[in-house]
Formats: C-alpha cells, sequence, structure tokens
C-alpha cells in the first residue's frame, strides 16, 4: 500500500515561497511540489494571500504619499549644510596634513612600534574605522546601564589587532584590546571595530569606559539617539567625553 | 525594484578606501533617497507615525546615512541599514515625553481618502477587509509584515526587530493565516 505523502505545514510552504529554506529542505519540499497537486494549489492560495495584501496596502497607502520633489530639495540642502558644518578649511586641511606627517615621522623614529599616541590615543581610522551590527533600542536598553564589557576576545583576534597596529607583542599588557564602538551601543565583533588602548595614557581605557556608560544613559532616556551615540563614538573619542560626560566627573 | 537593486550592489561594491568625492556621494544618496524613501514611508505609517513625522525620520535617516558612508563605514546591505535606522528613530520618536500616546489611524482608516461611487465600486471589499485584518494584528507582526511587504529578509528583519529568525518566520505564516482566513470569508 502507498505511504500517504506527508504535506508540509503553511509555514514551511510560505519559507518555500520566500527562499527562506535550506538547500537541503528546498529540495525535498520542491520535489514534494512537483508531485502534489494539493500543496501546489495550497502555495498558489498562500501566493493570491500575499498579492491582496501587497495590492491592498499600496493603494491604500500609496495615494497618501506626498510627493517626492519637496522632501528631495529639502535632503540635497540638508546634505549641503553637513557637508560644510563638517568639512574642514582647505589651509587647516594643509596644516593638518603637514602636522601629520611631522608626527608620522617622529612617532616612526621614536616609538615605531608604537601607533596610538600616548596623550590622546585614538584608533587608526583605516584599521578601525568602528563598525555596527542592526540592533534596536530595546536590545540596547535591556539593561539598565552599559556594562564595562571586559573584553572576551579570543587570544587570535588580539594578536591580529596587535599586529595590525605594529605592536610588540611583547608588551600586550600594557593595552586593553577594545571595542570602540561598545557592544552595548551596537558596536560589532568585527576586528575593524578593535583597537588597542594603552593603560597608561592620559586618556586610558577607564574614561573610554565612563563615557561608553554615560552614552547608553543618554540613549536609553531618549535624549540622544543610537546612531549618533555610534557615530560620535566612532569618532574622535576624546570629544565625544568633553561633550557628554559632566563637567564635575571630568578631572584633567 | 531593479534599480533599487542595481543601486545597492553599486553601493555595496564601492570599495570603501576610495569612497567618491563628497559631491559624487551626495549624488548617490539622493539616488537612493528616490528609491527608498517612499518604502520607509510606507513602513513608518505602519509604525502608526504620523505622515509629517514620517517624512522628517526619513529625511533624518538618510542624513545618517550620509554621515555614515563618509565616515567610510561598511556599505553593503544598506537597504536594511536604512529600515534599522527609520526604526530606532521611531522607537526614539515614541519615547519622547508627550508622545506615547500618537494617535495616528491604520490603515483601513483613511480620512484623506474619500472614494467616490466609481472608485467605491473599484475598491473590492476584500481589500478592505484585509486592512481592517492588519490593522487589529499585534504590532511586533504588523512591523514584520510591513518589512516583508518591503522586500526585506527573514535575517534583515529579525535585526531589525530584534527577535529571532523562528519568531519571523511564525509571525509571518500566523498573520498571512488571518489575511488567508479573512479573504476566505470575503468570497464566500
Amino acid at each position: 500500500m502507498p505511504q500517504k505523502p506527508l504535506h508540509p505545514p503553511d509555514d514551511q510552504l510560505l519559507l518555500w515561497l520566500d527562499g527562506e529554506l535550506r538547500s537541503a529542505e528546498k529540495a525535498e519540499l520542491s520535489a514534494h511540489l512537483e508531485s502534489c497537486w494539493t500543496c501546489r494549489a495550497r502555495v498558489q492560495a498562500l501566493e493570491s494571500t500575499i498579492l491582496d495584501f501587497v495590492r491592498a496596502r499600496n493603494q491604500a497607502l500609496d495615494p497618501a504619499l506626498p510627493s517626492i520633489a519637496g522632501p528631495r530639495a529639502l535632503l540635497r540642502a540638508r546634505l549641503e549644510q553637513d557637508l560644510a558644518k563638517t568639512a574642514p578649511p582647505r589651509i587647516w586641511g594643509m596644516v593638518r596634513a603637514a602636522a601629520v606627517c611631522f608626527s608620522l615621522a617622529g612617532a616612526f623614529l621614536l616609538l615605531f612600534e608604537f601607533r596610538v599616541r600616548a596623550d590622546g590615543p585614538q584608533p587608526d581610522a583605516t584599521l578601525t574605522p568602528g563598525e555596527v551590527r542592526p540592533i534596536s533600542l530595546d536590545q540596547v536598553c535591556r539593561n539598565s546601564q552599559a556594562e564595562v564589557v571586559v573584553a572576551n576576545i579570543p587570544d587570535d583576534t588580539r594578536r591580529k589587532v596587535f599586529m595590525a597596529y605594529g605592536i610588540n607583542p611583547a608588551k600586550p599588557g600594557d593595552y586593553e584590546v577594545d571595542y570602540l564602538i561598545t557592544p552595548d551601543l551596537g558596536g560589532s565583533d568585527s576586528i575593524r571595530n578593535l583597537w588597542p588602548q594603552p593603560y597608561a595614557a592620559r586618556w586610558s581605557a577607564r574614561e573610554k569606559d565612563r563615557l561608553e556608560q554615560r552614552l547608553h544613559q543618554l540613549v536609553c532616556a531618549g535624549n540622544l539617539d543610537l546612531a549618533t551615540a555610534q557615530h560620535d563614538l566612532a569618532g574622535n573619542w576624546i570629544q565625544a567625553y568633553k561633550k557628554y560626560v559632566p563637567t564635575q566627573t571630568l578631572q584633567r | 525594484m531593479a534599480q533599487t537593486s542595481s543601486l545597492l550592489a553599486r553601493f555595496a561594491t564601492e570599495r570603501v578606501a576610495s569612497s567618491p568625492a563628497p559631491s559624487r556621494l551626495e549624488q548617490d544618496v539622493v539616488a537612493l533617497f528616490e528609491q527608498l524613501r517612499n518604502p520607509l514611508l510606507r513602513y513608518l505609517r505602519s509604525l502608526r507615525i504620523p505622515p509629517a513625522d514620517g517624512e522628517e525620520i526619513v529625511q533624518e535617516t538618510f542624513l545618517l546615512l550620509f554621515r555614515h558612508l563618509r565616515a567610510g563605514k561598511p556599505r553593503d546591505n544598506l537597504q536594511a541599514w536604512l529600515f534599522g535606522v527609520s526604526h530606532n528613530l521611531a522607537l526614539k520618536y515614541y519615547s519622547r515625553a508627550g508622545r506615547e500616546n500618537v494617535e495616528s489611524p491604520g490603515l483601513s482608516d483613511r480620512p484623506d481618502f474619500a472614494p467616490n461611487p466609481a472608485e467605491r465600486l473599484e475598491m473590492l471589499e476584500l481589500q478592505q477587509n484585509l486592512l481592517v485584518v492588519v490593522d487589529a494584528l499585534p504590532a511586533q507582526d504588523q512591523r514584520c509584515l510591513a518589512l516583508r511587504a518591503e522586500g526585506l529578509r527573514y535575517r534583515d528583519i529579525s535585526r531589525i526587530l530584534g527577535i529571532s529568525l523562528g519568531s519571523v518566520a511564525n509571525s509571518l505564516s500566523r498573520s498571512l493565516a488571518r489575511l488567508a482566513h479573512r479573504a476566505g470569508e470575503g468570497k464566500v
């Protein structure tokens, strides 16, 4: 007696339609659909429901959308304003370029393995531009305050970070391999979000931890949006510290 | 949609190290705005954000995108990035004092849409019924459905909403079952 075919549940059919099944499951279900008229009819019904929903939704929403012309012009103006606000003056750019060349030469001669400035350690933007993972505000604010992350970073990754920054492997204890954007604010585990921060520097890892806690507090109180907090951490964190951490705790 | 895909693909393939000049970047961001502004507005509408505030959130989202790209940050899957940022800005909007009780009509209530008799005939009762079902879904299910309708993959929806992949699949399946049930009733 032929075995009665097992029909897949609706959620499997939807996953198949949406291309979300793993290849083995997909092949199995495709084979089943080739042989099963009932399930093909169910797939068609599912597609028909999706079609009806999308059509109804678009008919309800699209006529209510205002023309794009005004918002597009506004966006252009805002982008230009943002550019003008953040672009350094040309002369300043040249001065800065000269200063960078000078300091790089000095650093190479004196501390060729030490690519993080002791008086204001900043990550190298080409090595550590900062990277985030998608995260919701609910997830960010699940803990009442940001944990001081004792980075559980594999030794192999630490070694790669030290190597990228040209730090002598004999001295890794002088540094904390730190997240540029803390995971509590959506920072990723990628090496592009990790850098060696010296403990002994004037602006140390402890200050950065304090800043991260303060930003977490502001974001979860609704006083700062998450994207701005991430942006400011990935930029100049010392400036961000001066901007966000109350002055009474600033003891420098 | 094909245009959007090719634009997103171009963003993803350009190397971060060779970030385009600001004017070129500006043009690219505006081009992406032209493609994705309406989908984002529709999503924000499903979060019950009033239209004018939705427009402002979309503006802010693209301004953040501009800064994100200028800083040479990752540019793969910018569609999911944009929806994620808009979603977070919408949550922030709700968390601000005095906005907890924002009353914005659902999909089935359209004060700005007054169909004439001919349109009323055209507007299938079935479609109106479906919108009523959508409005009655739990908020999270509405968000899943709206993000999927805008072409996001399950993994992106799961990241944006902070739920598991299984929860996304269950939510969509549950919502479609309700819609199918209502559609079945309407067709009888």
